[in-house]
């Protein structure tokens, strides 16, 4: 009887998840119809694009790895599109794809290295890279040296038969490119975290000699979180560049993993999707309303990094207090381990009893 | 033959030997306080201006200024623990330590340049002179430089082996709870760690400030190869970040006499080699755990 009340329960708590789920992605869709101001729209656009890399950076945090070099990634996956469109002549949306998956390699081949030692090997090795990154796009003059590249041209209009072309001239095509990339981001993420890669990741997270001595694969998996969070950190990379048009090595530089960082951890790292989306819309829309000087700006971050980590680690979503999805998910891994204990020792007993 | 081989491990050596005591330092603040110090760099930075500003500004001899440096530098370093880290240590979470630190960076960063200035300074030459033996030259400067490095970081090898603070030190290291049982103060050792860490690299930057140039960004951009040569070394080996500190200083001196502009590629491939073959660099033992 109580089960069945319990099972009721969860079932209708899933079904008002789904809709507040498509209730927000309607307001988004029609939020470009309501605010008519280019200006709040290129911010939600910016917005909704280091949500993702937030994400990115929770995703490999989750398997015990702090990277410092997600926006080395995002850069390469900027350089590598734009190099395609403006040296090799590809249309945008061929270059999209390929930037993400040359990003993919690249992390694969460089976190082949980076994750067999984790801990602070990881930590200084990712720092490394990000800030090597701007230095190396700086010093290869086929890709513009530190000036960068500039004039990338738009994404190629699309063409459908009955409809007039949808040209990337005013921010509002911009705009539903960055929302049907963030949904497909966000539905690939919610996919790989209900799957047994993401079980893994979550087994890796809470104890990793516990999650290798039960047979998962550290190795194999945190190389697998990361190559998948640089390779979608390259997507958004290959949108930024034909976004914003040029692009300079400054702009990947590890201040920019900072700010990502920033952003999740104001959130709220406890939670892998909606702790990113709240901290970074915090932090894309409340500076821009005070208008910092510039100067003072990194002061302040700082100061606001010190002071959210020691007064409110587990950023604003630990105010209210939610039940997350990964305290729920942590709490049934536990029982399964456990399980799988009780289990060995009772194997152990039925074959030794006949005996 | 000679001649040059001699001149290029000399500079060598002696372009390492900066990397060398900044590596120490933050070995020591790595793996003693767990604390991934990130702003390290701009107490580098910090020790050469104040080095800077004593000699061009109150005329004080150059002994003097390096002393404020390093009684300077120390202070800070202690302040910070008490006022940042003290909060964020006992949580044993790695994230918050780090990100304290960067937030430290940004800030000291950001102070030193609208402090000081961006443009590039340098001091007064303390003690003129070339010195050469058997063809192979170095400026007295320099030679001072190698002195006074070696010297500190024979004292910090003794503090660290021999002395009692020493050995709480390493107890802590390897295991804080148990430390904490033996009767060690586990807070007042991080905080030694942390004050004796920074002396160091106020050390380290008062001692280059008469040989290179001070600008505002040479402790962002120092720190790169400060965590180059502790991943060299090996995390946690204070012998190993003096190893990589040499290594990185010699690799770099040859790459620029044979290879010129690609020396830092050179570089980078020579540590992707070892860190290949080797995970946990030149002496490193299992991994550091967080």
């Amino acid at each position: 009887m109580v089960t069945q009340n319990w099972k009721y329960k969860t079932k209708n708590f899933r079904y008002r998840k789904l809709i507040t789920f498509i209730g927000l992605v309607l307001i988004f869709v029609g939020l470009p119809f309501i605010v008519h101001s280019p200006y709040y729209i290129h911010l939600l656009i910016i917005a909704g694009m280091n949500a993702i890399l937030a994400m990115t950076f929770i995703m490999i945090l989750r398997t015990g790895l702090i990277s410092l070099g997600i926006a080395a990634f995002w850069g390469i996956g900027a350089y590598a599109s734009a190099a395609f469109v403006m040296k090799g002549e590809v249309s945008f949306w061929l270059a999209l794809p390929a930037a993400t998956v040359i990003t993919g390699l690249i992390s694969w081949a460089v976190g082949y290295l980076l994750v067999r030692n984790p801990g602070f090997g990881f930590l200084i090795l990712t720092a490394v890279i990000g800030m090597l990154i701007s230095l190396v796009f700086g010093n290869i003059s086929w890709l513009g040296g530190f000036t960068g590249i500039e004039y990338i041209s738009p994404p190629n209009p699309i063409d459908i038969s009955f409809l007039a072309p949808i040209l990337f001239i005013s921010k509002i095509p911009y705009y539903f490119l960055m929302l049907g990339l963030f949904l497909l981001v966000l539905i690939s993420f919610w996919a790989l975290y209900h799957s047994s890669t993401g079980r893994a990741w979550m087994a890796i997270g809470l104890n990793p000699h516990l999650a290798e001595s039960i047979g998962v694969n550290v190795f194999r998996y945190r190389l697998i979180a990361f190559v998948i969070a640089s390779a979608v950190a390259g997507l958004e990379g290959s949108f930024y560049a034909h976004y914003i048009g040029s692009i300079n090595p400054n702009a990947f530089n590890i201040f920019k993993t900072i700010n990502i960082h920033i952003y999740a951890i104001l959130g709220g790292t406890g939670s892998v999707f909606l702790g990113p989306i709240i901290g970074t819309l915090i932090m894309t829309f409340v500076p821009e309303s005070l208008r910092i000087a510039k100067e003072i700006e990194p002061i302040l971050t700082g100061a606001l990094l010190i002071l959210l980590i020691i007064f409110l680690p587990g950023g604003i979503l630990s105010l209210f207090n939610l039940r997350h999805r990964h305290s729920e998910g942590t709490a049934g891994i536990t029982r399964a381990i456990k399980k799988s204990f009780l289990l060995i020792g009772k194997k152990q007993k039925e074959t030794h009893a006949p005996s | 033959m000679f001649t040059l081989l001699g001149q290029l491990i000399l500079d060598g050596i002696v372009t390492g030997l900066v990397y060398v005591i900044l590596a120490v330092g933050l070995v020591l603040i790595l793996s003693v306080s767990r604390i991934f110090f990130i702003a390290y760099g701009q107490f580098y930075m910090l020790g050469a201006y104040i080095v800077w500003g004593s000699l061009t500004l109150l005329k004080v001899p150059y002994f003097v200024g390096l002393l404020m440096a390093i009684a300077a530098t120390t202070l800070l370093g202690l302040l910070c623990y008490q006022f940042i880290f003290r909060y964020i240590q006992y949580r044993g979470s790695f994230l918050a330590n780090i990100v304290a630190a960067i937030g430290l960076m940004m800030i000291m960063g950001q102070a030193g340049l609208l402090i000081f200035g961006t443009i590039a300074r340098s001091v007064p030459p303390v003690f003129p002179g070339i010195l050469s033996i058997a063809n192979i030259s170095i400026p007295v400067e320099k030679l001072i430089l190698v002195i006074l490095t070696i010297f500190i970081a024979l004292t910090a090898f003794f503090i660290y082996e021999k002395m009692k603070l020493g050995r709480a030190m390493r107890a802590v290291s390897l295991h804080p709870e148990a430390a904490t049982l033996q009767g060690v103060r586990t807070n007042r050792i991080y905080l030694a760690t942390m004050g004796f860490g920074c002396a160091l690299a106020g050390f380290g930057g008062g001692v280059m400030a008469p040989v290179y140039v001070i600008y505002p960004e040479m402790g962002t951009n120092i720190i790169l190869s400060v965590l180059l040569v502790i991943m060299l070394g090996g995390q946690g080996s204070m012998l190993g970040a003096v190893l990589g500190g040499l290594v990185l200083g010699i690799t770099l001196v040859f790459g620029q006499y044979f290879l010129g502009g690609l020396a830092q590629i050179f570089l980078f491939v020579v540590i992707g080699i070892i860190l290949f073959f080797r995970p946990g660099g030149l002496l490193g033992h299992a991994e550091l755990e967080i």
